[in-house]
């Protein structure tokens, strides 16, 4: 309760000081919330722009062909360094240092590689997406008790069982945490890639609204996505509190 | 054919080295023994003389430099789960599984349907002392019920050959002994074949049917008791005092030897 109460009080006393502060600036630069609320009505009755579905539709599909590839590509890789100390000696130093360079940097490459349609848009996420995952399941194979493994070995367990029965449990939680690093990163990159260049999506509609310095509609479309990427965190959070309540 | 029937455990000259940073270390150096089925043979020796080499051999877990090792008469050539079941001295319980899911492990990768599993495990439980502790986690019990569970998780698969590597080692004196009972009790009642490796003189006399003794590093079998006697054994009786006088003796002088080279 006293939680809710505090996130309520900060927010309003947020939405004050940024009503009384606009009212005081240019109008065209700055929004206050009096004047977004009008915006996002009409944003979300499909008014402003009709297409926005459309938008945020596209936005959440490269958002999740983004995350799958990073998923997929990150346990795998993961694995493969963790299964062999000898590759995961060669080349997690290297991992660790690709993942510390601003991925932006690459971003003008993938436009380059992929066109302005959705193929950039999801390289781009996944390249964001799949550090974190890939880093994580390796920490995870590392904390496994190797003991256990030789406990499952010892009762006939072949490697895919040994990895289902025990690598897995074994390293759910680190990997669930990489998994929700990852999936904010995977949004993160698609967004980023929309607003940099793109012919559709909701980082097309921000730059565009943006641009003509229709403020409030800027403003009114970064709520919208700001519910997009909350929900999947929430999604996360939620698949996250199972696992942990399932391990240790 | 009829002497190599009764032996369900032949290991002849098994060698073994491990390469270590510091060189080459001979663990095992040539060691031949012959269990028959239904006993309970002891290995005891000073640390680092292989003895736990030698039963992951016979777990498959671990590949002889030179020999073989064969159970009823056929070479191990890796972990068998419907001839042998192993206990370490980490009871090695999977901190995500109850108790009870634990016990239904080596069953469940036999793929055992969940109902033979459930029946199986929960019927060990009782003579396990576990009965009320079937959905508990492993963090939720104590050492000497975790290593409870780690015997229930072998007993589970029915083999007839029951591995243990010092599985009271880590626990109190009381708690062992104890175990010690409760071990025999088993083993009286199922007939299986148990390989017992220990530090422990006083296991070694109050439980099992043949001691075999090996010298320090490279390990070696210096010499093999036997013990025909019944159980409940009186340790204070003037028979087991005098063995008990004639085991120290022998392994006396090896872990001295052991203690001075390491």
């Amino acid at each position: 309760m006293t939680t809710s109460a505090f996130r309520l009080a900060i927010l309003s006393g947020v939405l004050a000081l940024w009503e009384i502060a606009a009212r005081a600036g240019n109008p065209l630069l700055y929004v206050p919330p009096s004047a977004v609320l009008p915006s996002l009505v009409n944003l979300v009755a499909l008014r402003s722009y009709p297409d926005l579905l459309e938008h945020v539709l596209l936005t959440a599909r490269e958002i999740a062909v983004a995350y799958a590839l990073a998923v997929a590509g990150g346990v795998g890789v993961g694995c493969a360094l963790g299964g062999h100390r000898v590759l995961g000696r060669a080349y997690a130093p290297m991992l660790a240092a690709l993942y510390a360079v601003p991925a932006v940097v690459w971003y003008p490459s993938l436009m380059l590689f992929f066109g302005l349609d959705a193929a950039s848009k999801i390289a781009f996420g996944f390249l964001l997406g799949f550090f974190p995952i890939t880093l994580a399941v390796l920490a995870g194979t590392r904390q496994v008790n190797p003991h256990l493994v030789t406990v499952a070995r010892s009762f006939g367990a072949s490697p895919l069982a040994v990895f289902a029965k025990v690598l897995l449990p074994g390293m759910l939680f680190t990997l669930v945490g990489g998994l929700r690093t990852g999936l904010a990163l995977a949004v993160i990159g698609v967004i980023v890639g929309e607003v940099l260049g793109a012919k559709a999506g909701m980082g097309t509609l921000i730059n565009h609204a943006y641009g003509l310095f229709r403020t409030a509609d800027y403003v009114a479309l970064v709520l919208v996505t700001l519910v997009l990427i909350v929900t999947s965190d929430v999604l996360a959070s939620l698949v996250e509190r199972r696992a942990r309540r399932w391990t240790t | 054919m009829t002497v190599a029937d009764a032996e369900l455990i032949r290991i002849d000259g098994v060698a073994k080295r491990y390469r270590t940073a510091s060189g080459v270390v001979d663990a095992l150096g040539d060691v031949s023994l012959a269990v028959p089925e239904g006993q309970f043979c002891t290995i005891i020796g000073p640390s680092g003389c292989g003895k736990s080499t030698l039963l992951g051999m016979l777990a498959g877990l671990v590949g002889p430099d030179g020999g073989r090792v064969l159970i009823e008469g056929q070479p191990v050539t890796g972990p068998d789960p419907r001839r042998v079941a192993t206990v370490f001295q980490d009871p090695g319980l999977f901190p995500w599984r109850t108790a009870l899911e634990n016990v239904e492990f080596g069953l469940e990768l036999q793929g055992a349907d969940r109902g033979r599993r459930r029946a199986v495990a929960t019927e060990l439980l009782g003579p396990l002392g576990l009965r009320g502790f079937a959905e508990k986690y492993p963090r939720e019990l104590s050492g000497g019920m975790k290593q409870r569970v780690a015997i229930g998780r072998a007993l589970a698969i029915d083999t007839k050959i029951l591995l243990m590597d010092e599985p009271f080692g880590a626990l109190d004196e009381q708690t062992r002994m104890l175990m010690g009972e409760w071990l025999l009790d088993i083993w009286r009642r199922t007939n299986k074949t148990v390989i017992f490796v220990t530090h422990s003189l006083h296991e070694a006399l109050a439980l099992s049917t043949r001691v075999v003794v090996m010298t320090a590093r490279p390990g070696r079998i210096k010499s093999v008791l036997e013990l025909p006697l019944g159980y409940p054994r009186a340790m204070e009786s003037p028979e087991l005092v005098t063995l008990r006088a004639k085991l120290w003796s022998e392994i006396r002088d090896e872990s001295l030897r052991a203690m001075s080279e390491s």
